[in-house]
């Protein structure tokens, strides 16, 4: 992982965020800092405003009170940011069921500015890097969850955002997806993305991230840098058999 | 620019949908039995006509006629106003009501769009969609042109009041879409404010008073100006001035769902 540049502002940065919803505070006080190459994992149990902060970071939902900054701008100020800088993939991956699997790329793409050769060549990109080629002519109503994850995820990251905001991304994926998945977001973090992953699992946290934050009841408990993987040894078993290399071996 | 991209994701969901299809495709066979019935009154009464003094010709007994019922006084099959009031609502139902119920609206949200340009760029898709349709139903009368005189300023005028009346029959849709959660409880929203916007004026014009604030409110009124060749100022103002008012509030809407979330 990338160590943090003093002279560049940090890709973002919370400072005392308040968020209600329904009447209930769903955020409180929230300060975070996270800079280019970070993995951060967001834990925390149902309803402990996970995804309240995640929608807030990628700009779908407003806070009440409290400043965002990306790349050191105020995101109030310069809500087009988003459209560069971060790439979203809500929990449950929503898409336009009418619309082939390329189709939503080139939407996403447009949405943020992007066409012509340019969109084309990222788009192919995403594609391949997400094993997605041999169904982009599908139509998202008709692709398997997994699949549907994996379109989530390419739509995120096809403009190459700074910031990668992930809402339960192993959701659906079968366990080679899953390892397909930790080696890309380690790969973009080599290349200085700085990651945000929200998960309710543990070991997708300490098999990705560099470092962990505890919500609670909209509080954030704990922000602390993660130890080494622990759990290393066994996946690599359990992958070795379901990837057919231990009996190739 | 991103409004466009709005736009253009927008008339891909409406063209790649059935129901579109299904709409266009019963308006238009509905819209070519009209047509039908027209010619045939037409032809019966042509003798006749032609020896009146500035008598009323094919442009203003089949062309314009196809349009809207409110000057046939016959109970002929619907006209192009008549249809968008019933169709319009389902073929706009989905354009936010859906994207709210699936989530895609936030996606919209994150990609820095302004509610503004989120709603006038599903707008415009509706627009375009409503503009074909128009073209195709004016083509029927059309055909004829080479052998008939069309009195092509009363038809320009009675043209540009329909697509104003399915102006505003869409912004209204798109509006109820905005507000509501499901599709089918827009729609019903949508028919019902069209309804309420087109027949407002119906008790008073049945006690005979044909002037007064709810004759104003009435799109009846400013359409069938328009529909009898006279283009007014004051018509074209109402129109845009309901299209407005529609889009101010569903931008509205859709701003409060981001801070409300």
């Amino acid at each position: 992982m990338n160590a943090p540049n003093p002279a560049s502002p940090p890709v973002l940065q919370l400072e005392q965020v308040v968020r209600h919803r329904a009447g209930r505070p769903a955020v409180r006080d929230l300060s975070l800092r996270l800079e280019a190459g970070q993995v951060l994992g967001l834990l925390g149990v149902n309803g402990a405003g996970k995804s309240t902060t995640l929608a807030m970071i990628a700009g779908a939902l407003l806070p009440d009170s409290g400043v965002i900054r990306l790349q050191g701008q105020d995101f109030s100020e310069h809500p087009e940011l988003a459209r560069q800088a971060i790439g979203w993939l809500p929990e449950a991956a929503p898409l336009w069921p009418e619309l082939t699997v390329r189709e939503h790329l080139d939407a996403h793409g447009r949405l943020r500015g992007i066409s012509g050769a340019n969109l084309n060549a990222m788009r192919d990109a995403v594609l391949e890097r997400l094993d997605l080629k041999d169904i982009s002519r599908r139509l998202a109503g008709v692709l398997s969850q997994g699949q549907r994850q994996r379109l989530g995820l390419a739509c995120a990251l096809l403009h190459r955002p700074a910031l990668l905001v992930l809402d339960e991304p192993a959701n659906a994926l079968d366990p080679v997806q899953v390892v397909a998945l930790r080696g890309l977001l380690r790969e973009l973090a080599a290349n200085g993305t700085a990651v945000i992953l929200s998960t309710h699992q543990l070991t997708e946290v300490t098999a990705v991230c560099d470092r962990v934050a505890i919500l609670h009841e909209g509080s954030l408990r704990h922000d602390a840098a993660l130890p080494a993987e622990q759990h290393a040894a066994l996946e690599k078993t359990f992958f070795d058999i379901a990837t057919h290399r231990a009996q190739a071996a | 620019m991103t409004l466009f991209a709005v736009t253009r994701l927008e008339l891909r969901r409406l063209f790649v949908r059935p129901l579109g299809w299904f709409i266009a495709a019963l308006a238009l066979a509905e819209l070519g039995w009209r047509f039908a019935l027209l010619l045939q009154i037409f032809l019966l009464n042509q003798v006749r006509l032609a020896a009146l003094p500035d008598g009323p010709g094919y442009t203003d007994l089949v062309a314009v006629r196809m349009y809207s019922s409110f000057i046939t006084g016959s109970p002929l099959p619907f006209g192009v106003i008549e249809l968008a009031l019933l169709l319009v609502p389902l073929l706009t139902m989905s354009t936010l009501a859906s994207e709210r119920s699936a989530g895609t609206l936030q996606l919209l949200f994150a990609s820095g769009l302004s509610s503004t340009r989120i709603l006038l760029g599903k707008y415009l898709a509706v627009l375009i969609w409503l503009a074909l349709w128009l073209l195709l139903a004016i083509a029927i009368p059309i055909s004829l042109a080479h052998g008939t005189s069309l009195d092509w300023g009363k038809l320009a005028a009675a043209t540009l009041g329909t697509f104003l009346a399915l102006a505003v029959l869409g912004a209204i849709g798109v509006s109820c879409s905005a507000f509501a959660s499901h599709p089918a409880v827009a729609a019903v929203a949508a028919l019902m404010a069209g309804l309420a916007l087109n027949c407002v004026n119906l008790g008073a014009q049945l006690a005979g008073v044909n002037n007064g604030f709810l004759n104003w409110l009435a799109m009846s009124t400013h359409q069938e100006t328009l529909l009898r060749g006279l283009v007014s100022s004051a018509d074209i103002t109402w129109f845009l001035l309901v299209i407005a008012v529609a889009l101010a509030l569903g931008v509205r809407r859709l701003a409060a769902d981001r801070e409300r979330g």
